[in-house]
């Protein structure tokens, strides 16, 4: 009779970081890297004020990079957070405009202010609701449903604007929100806003149960169902989440411009997952950090900051952005590829 | 009889397949006819599926010849196995379902010019093929509209029309109605008449008694016999050969049954189960025996609650079958039929894999236990003598018998009452296999349940208690193991035979 | 031992009836776009379009408008076609509102800089050929995955687009010492045939050709092959790597043609024209029935979901201001889809 063979596990071992940990931390590097080397070709890059504009100035889409990067995770895209942040800010601004002006763009529902922030949340979630269901219920590939819902919410945005913007008639503590200084800083609210979600969603996705089983069902949705996971429940949760968080951009953003305008948000949805997919994450699902899509937000910044800094025309960013996003595909898929040889 | 001269269509000398550890084909000689049917028949783990592959050139010999017509034969890919004639039909059918049944016979083979289809004589050969073959097929017709059946008659029609003169069949019944299997020998015997060969692999004696011209017998890697089907008396000689007179690893009676009923299911039924029904006992391991398409996944599945099944299941007084979560919960864990898609998250550690199945012990009111995880991790990795130097290591890189423990590691972690297991140790080294076979037992002897789904005989009489054999959906006997047990009924039941013909 | 019954096997379901059912869901997916089109002009001939003065004496069918909307479709008509070919092998193509920006340009360019009308057209399809061929070694050579690579040529296209456009302007266009040459509005504009430009006629030759492709030739055949079953398609010897290089290749000439007749309509060259296009070419190919999974789509069909695209588009144009487009279009898409879906499931016994 054989005797089995124990191999008693040595807690050291070879790696000490996880797959993940590596590509996050590479992508750290090349972003703290790339922030070096413009800081030698382009004049006044090299300051603390540079640094935290890069930050601070992305703050909506890194904000709609985590709802996205967490779907990204699942298996699933959502391609519909710019439409929501449009949808949301036009109806923070339509239910708050008093009524009864002539001009009908002038005149809205007269809500009180706190009930129309709620609206416009509610119909962000409206619309991150009709992602689940047509996603999870319908089974229709996410790419598909989620571009059909950004253009569902921006169409009502741009119906409820007619095709423009609404900026008049607003209550006085409208303009609060987005122009909010904190802790007598020059910080903005809407960054702090950044900030907080950021560190919820490192929490969830490193230490809650809720972060673990976005892994899972992204990984393998067969197995994940098998092991008692509620797959449809779960990417539900994850699509209401992304949406909340698109609605409260929307709601910032156009408390900060004290307008509801139609075309916000334009296109953030692909900067939200060029940022993640510089990241780290995989597109397949199961693979991949936050906190790499926070520094594959820095590189995007770096790289069109230096290029405006550089006086290079502001066109050159689209060629950058294909570039970075290619020798980042490229680059992650060799690097893990030679790590597991 | 003139076949003196006459060459083999195939003959294979001295074929040796080893991995490590094991040797799945040990020295295999024989020949097959042209012309033919040939049967091959072995039970699971006798090697043919070895051997098969060895023909179309998915794995290469260790040692040994092949030859086709006399001449050697060493294939390096399936492509290159159809350039020399041998096409194997697999069971995942290889037609493209938007084209028409003629679009599909014509593929990679049509002539052209500047790119563009020409009519040529390809597509008159290729249909009176099919017609000879099977003249109830519409060219015309798209190939999402036929059956399965009539699928894997259009791949037939393919492989003879491409100039294949060995047809290797693995299988084939598995998915079909008696009628369309009739229709398939038809269509066999037409590929013979025309001067094909075809290899036909099957469990189902009836099939083999029915069909075949010649029959070769595997056992354990080893040639055992290759004779005229004319020369064989009947299914109690098949059967022998089959099994030969090996005893089986003694087994012993456990005595921490207790008698209650744990599990009791009435009448499941759906599209492969017909009207199924068992108790299971606490402290009891439970068989179900069958061969391939006999219905094993499907029950799994369906006490599971991963199918949809009509019938009641009972579990500890409550209802279940609903789905793998209200199963988890109820106590009933699943070790899948196939780890590496079904039970694995592949792309993550062994650390990563084992607690999904537990997340009510893993959850701190939403905080995930970290802690926890590492140190249930190590447990099990000990516990079960998961070969590995760390839990950090991904689990498509493990053995399939360490992969298989883990999925048996994220099971146990839910601390199941009863336990399915879906062919345990299918790919599995014996080793590991042996490992696996005192973790069932242990399992049992605390007082729990273990069902067995499995299409190797030896495994189910080495371990279980009671045995339920499975033959196309139905539920066809129920035994107590001991030590006299009559094999030969039990292979009879599970091929199709009649209860009580025994010789 | 205990013996159960033997039950008799429930055989499998008639052919007769599945093949019947599966003869309706064939002729729905092939003739149901031609019932929406014709219920579509119906409708829209019905109803009074006075209220936004946009269509001459209110009548859709009176033929000024129904020359403006042939005329208007002429980029989605030439892109359809090759678009459908795309999908039907299983992939997709995000850039092409890109490539026709970009081939705006590069036409607008050539033209102003003194080109004459043929060399100039030869040549941006030239280009639209080699930007559909980088699509294709990205997907085919790099492996990356066809969203993400044409996320990426998306991005790139439009930025060597606005590269190539003056400081200071948007678009290519007649300024200063340059002008556009007499004969820019030639291809997109002047009609030629029963009052249609060139371009709308070209499209139409196009699609034909591209019909006859997807019947009669290799390329047509091992597209279906390598869309709806790729191993297969392997096994028996069909280089799927070069059929979708091919088709990338071909789907970056028409919408080059496409850039071209866009600007040759505005008569300038505009490197955003094009935007928004990839998610028309998809809304148009989900119309005509055309599976996301692959092996599934028909150019004719798509060509017809153009027109019912265009028609709702500016015959929606009529009835209620322009700014309801982007939420109908929406919408219009989740239905498609979703019926899309539920008729492909249907086929595969889902």
């Amino acid at each position: 009779m054989n005797v089995p063979v124990h191999i008693k596990s040595i807690p050291s071992n070879k790696k000490h970081l996880s797959d993940q940990m590596y590509i996050t931390s590479l992508v750290a590097l090349v972003a703290i890297g790339l922030f070096l080397i413009a800081s030698l070709f382009v004049p006044n890059f090299f300051q603390f004020q540079n640094m935290l504009n890069l930050v601070t100035n992305n703050w909506a889409v890194i904000s709609l990079g985590v709802g996205v990067s967490f779907l990204l995770v699942s298996g699933n895209f959502d391609l519909s957070v710019g439409g929501i942040v449009a949808l949301s800010g036009v109806l923070s601004v339509w239910l708050a405009q008093s009524i009864g002006s002539p001009n009908a763009l002038a005149s809205g529902l007269g809500l009180p202010y706190w009930l129309a922030l709620l609206g416009a949340f509610v119909g962000a979630l409206a619309i991150g609701g009709l992602n689940a269901l047509f996603v999870v219920k319908f089974r229709i590939p996410s790419i598909i449903v989620t571009l059909g819902t950004m253009m569902v919410a921006r169409g009502i945005a741009q119906v409820i604007t007619q095709g423009s913007q609404r900026n008049t008639n607003l209550p006085e503590e409208f303009g609060v929100l987005g122009n909010l200084k904190v802790f007598g800083t020059s910080m903005q609210f809407p960054v702090l806003f950044m900030a907080l979600l950021l560190l919820l969603a490192i929490l969830i996705e490193r230490k809650m149960v809720f972060g673990r089983l976005t892994y899972w069902i992204g990984a393998n949705p067969v197995a994940s169902k098998l092991s008692g996971i509620d797959n449809a429940k779960h990417i539900t949760c994850l699509y209401l989440f992304s949406a909340g968080i698109a609605g409260v951009v929307g709601i910032l953003l156009s408390s900060e411009y004290q307008s509801g305008f139609s075309n916000r948000g334009l296109l953030m949805e692909f900067d939200a997952l060029v940022i993640a997919l510089l990241g780290g994450i995989a597109i397949a699902g199961g693979f991949g950090s936050v906190i790499g899509m926070f520094f594959g937000a820095i590189i995007l910044a770096v790289v069109t900051s230096a290029a405006t800094g550089l006086t290079l025309s502001p066109d050159w960013q689209y060629i950058l952005k294909a570039l970075a996003v290619f020798l980042a595909i490229v680059a992650q898929t060799w690097a893990l590829a030679r790590r597991n040889k | 009889m003139a076949s003196q001269q006459q060459s083999p269509v195939l003959s294979i000398e001295g074929l040796i397949k080893d991995y490590p550890g094991v040797r799945a084909v040990d020295d295999v000689s024989f020949s097959i006819e042209s012309s033919t049917v040939h049967c091959l028949i072995g039970e699971n783990g006798a090697g043919k599926s070895t051997l098969i592959k060895m023909l179309t050139g998915a794995l290469q010999p260790t040692q040994g010849v092949m030859k086709i017509n006399g001449l050697t034969y060493t294939p390096t890919s399936t492509q290159d196995a159809r350039d020399n004639g041998v096409a194997t039909l697999f069971q995942e059918l290889h037609v493209v379902d938007e084209l028409s049944v003629l679009e599909n016979l014509t593929l990679g083979m049509e002539q052209s010019r500047f790119g563009f289809l020409i009519k040529s004589g390809l597509e008159e050969r290729v249909i009176h093929t099919l017609a000879t073959i099977e003249p109830t097929i519409d060219p015309t017709a798209r190939v999402s509209s036929l059956s399965v059946a009539q699928k894997q008659i259009i791949e037939i029609a393919r492989a003879a029309s491409s100039g294949a003169n060995v047809i290797i069949m693995d299988e084939p019944t598995a998915a079909l109605s008696e009628r369309e299997v009739e229709r398939l020998f038809t269509v066999i015997k037409r590929l013979r008449s025309q001067h094909v060969t075809v290899i036909y692999i099957s469990h189902k004696l009836d099939e083999i008694l029915a069909l075949g011209d010649a029959v070769t017998v595997l056992r354990d890697g080893k040639h055992i016999v290759t004779k005229p089907l004319s020369e064989v008396s009947g299914r109690p000689e098949l059967i022998d050969m089959m099994i030969g007179r090996t005893v089986f690893e003694s087994y012993t009676p456990r005595n921490t049954m207790s008698g209650e009923v744990v599990l009791s299911a009435k009448g499941l039924s759906n599209a492969l189960l017909n009207n199924v029904s068992f108790d299971i006992r606490k402290g009891e391991i439970v068989g179900f025996y069958g061969l391939v398409g006999a219905g094993k996944t499907e029950i799994a599945r369906a006490l599971f609650g991963a199918d949809e099944v009509s019938g009641t299941i009972v579990f500890k007084g409550e209802s279940v079958g609903n789905s793998p979560k209200e199963a988890i919960a109820a106590g009933i864990a699943l070790v899948p039929e196939e780890r590496r898609t079904q039970g694995l998250f592949t792309q993550l550690t062994i650390r990563e894999n084992i607690p999904v199945m537990n997340l009510q012990s893993m959850s701190n009111n939403g905080l995930y236990r970290l802690a926890q995880e590492q140190s249930i991790a190590h447990k099990y990795v000990e516990q079960l003598s998961i070969a590995t130097n760390s839990i950090e290591k991904h689990t498509e890189k493990l053995s399939g018998g360490n992969q298989q423990k883990v999925v048996v590691a994220k099971c146990l972690f839910s601390e199941p009452d009863l336990l399915l297991l879906d062919e345990p140790t299918r790919g599995v080294d014996v080793g590991a296999k042996t490992e696996i076979y005192d973790i069932i037992k242990n399992l049992a002897d605390k007082g729990n349940s273990v069902a067995v789904f499995s299409s190797e005989l030896e495994e189910i009489l080495g371990i279980c208690d009671r045995v339920f054999l499975l033959y196309s959906g139905s539920l066809v006997s129920e035994f107590i193991n001991g030590p006299d047990i009559d094999i030969n009924n039990i292979l009879n039941l599970v091929t199709g035979g009649n209860q009580g013909v025994t010789q | 031992m205990k013996t159960v019954k033997n039950m008799s096997k429930s055989t499998t379901p008639e052919i007769a009836s599945s093949a019947v059912s599966g003869q309706i869901i064939s002729f729905l997916r092939n003739y149901y776009i031609y019932f929406v089109l014709l219920a579509i002009v119906v409708l829209l001939s019905l109803t009074n379009l006075d209220r936004y003065e946009l269509f001459e004496r209110g009548n859709f069918l009176y033929e000024k408008n129904i020359i403006n909307i042939l005329r208007a479709s002429a980029p989605i008509l030439m892109l359809a076609g090759a678009f459908t070919l795309l999908m039907v092998s299983g992939y997709i193509d995000l850039s092409v509102g890109s490539t026709m920006g970009l081939s705006a340009v590069i036409y607008a360019l050539l033209a102003i800089n003194g080109m004459p009308f043929l060399p100039a057209f030869a040549i941006t399809a030239l280009c639209g050929a080699l930007l559909g061929a980088f699509n294709g070694l990205l997907v085919v050579k790099f492996k990356i995955t066809p969203v993400i690579a044409t996320l990426i040529t998306l991005s790139l296209f439009k930025g060597i687009a606005l590269l190539l456009v003056m400081d200071g302007v948007s678009a290519v266009k007649s300024m200063g010492n340059l002008k556009m040459p007499s004969w820019f509005n030639d291809f997109g504009r002047e009609g030629v045939l029963l009052g249609l430009p060139m371009a709308f006629w070209v499209a139409v030759v196009v699609t034909a050709f591209l019909v006859v492709l997807q019947n009669r030739s290799l390329l047509g055949k091992y597209a279906a092959a390598t869309g709806g079953n790729p191993t297969a398609a392997k096994l028996s010897g069909i280089n799927t790597s070069k059929v979708v290089f091919v088709l990338y290749a071909i789907v970056g000439v028409c919408a080059a043609l496409a850039g071209m007749a866009r600007a040759s309509f505005m008569s300038l060259g505009d490197p955003l024209s094009g935007d928004g296009m990839e998610l028309t070419a998809i809304l148009v190919v989900l119309i005509g029935g055309t599976a996301f999974s692959g092996g599934e789509g028909k150019v004719l069909r798509s060509f017809i979901g153009a027109l019912i695209i265009m028609t709702i588009t500016m015959g929606m144009l009529t009835l209620v201001p322009a700014y309801y487009q982007t939420l109908v279009i929406g919408a219009v898409l989740l239905a498609a889809a979703a019926s899309n879906h539920l008729i492909s499931r249907k086929e595969h016994g889902s």
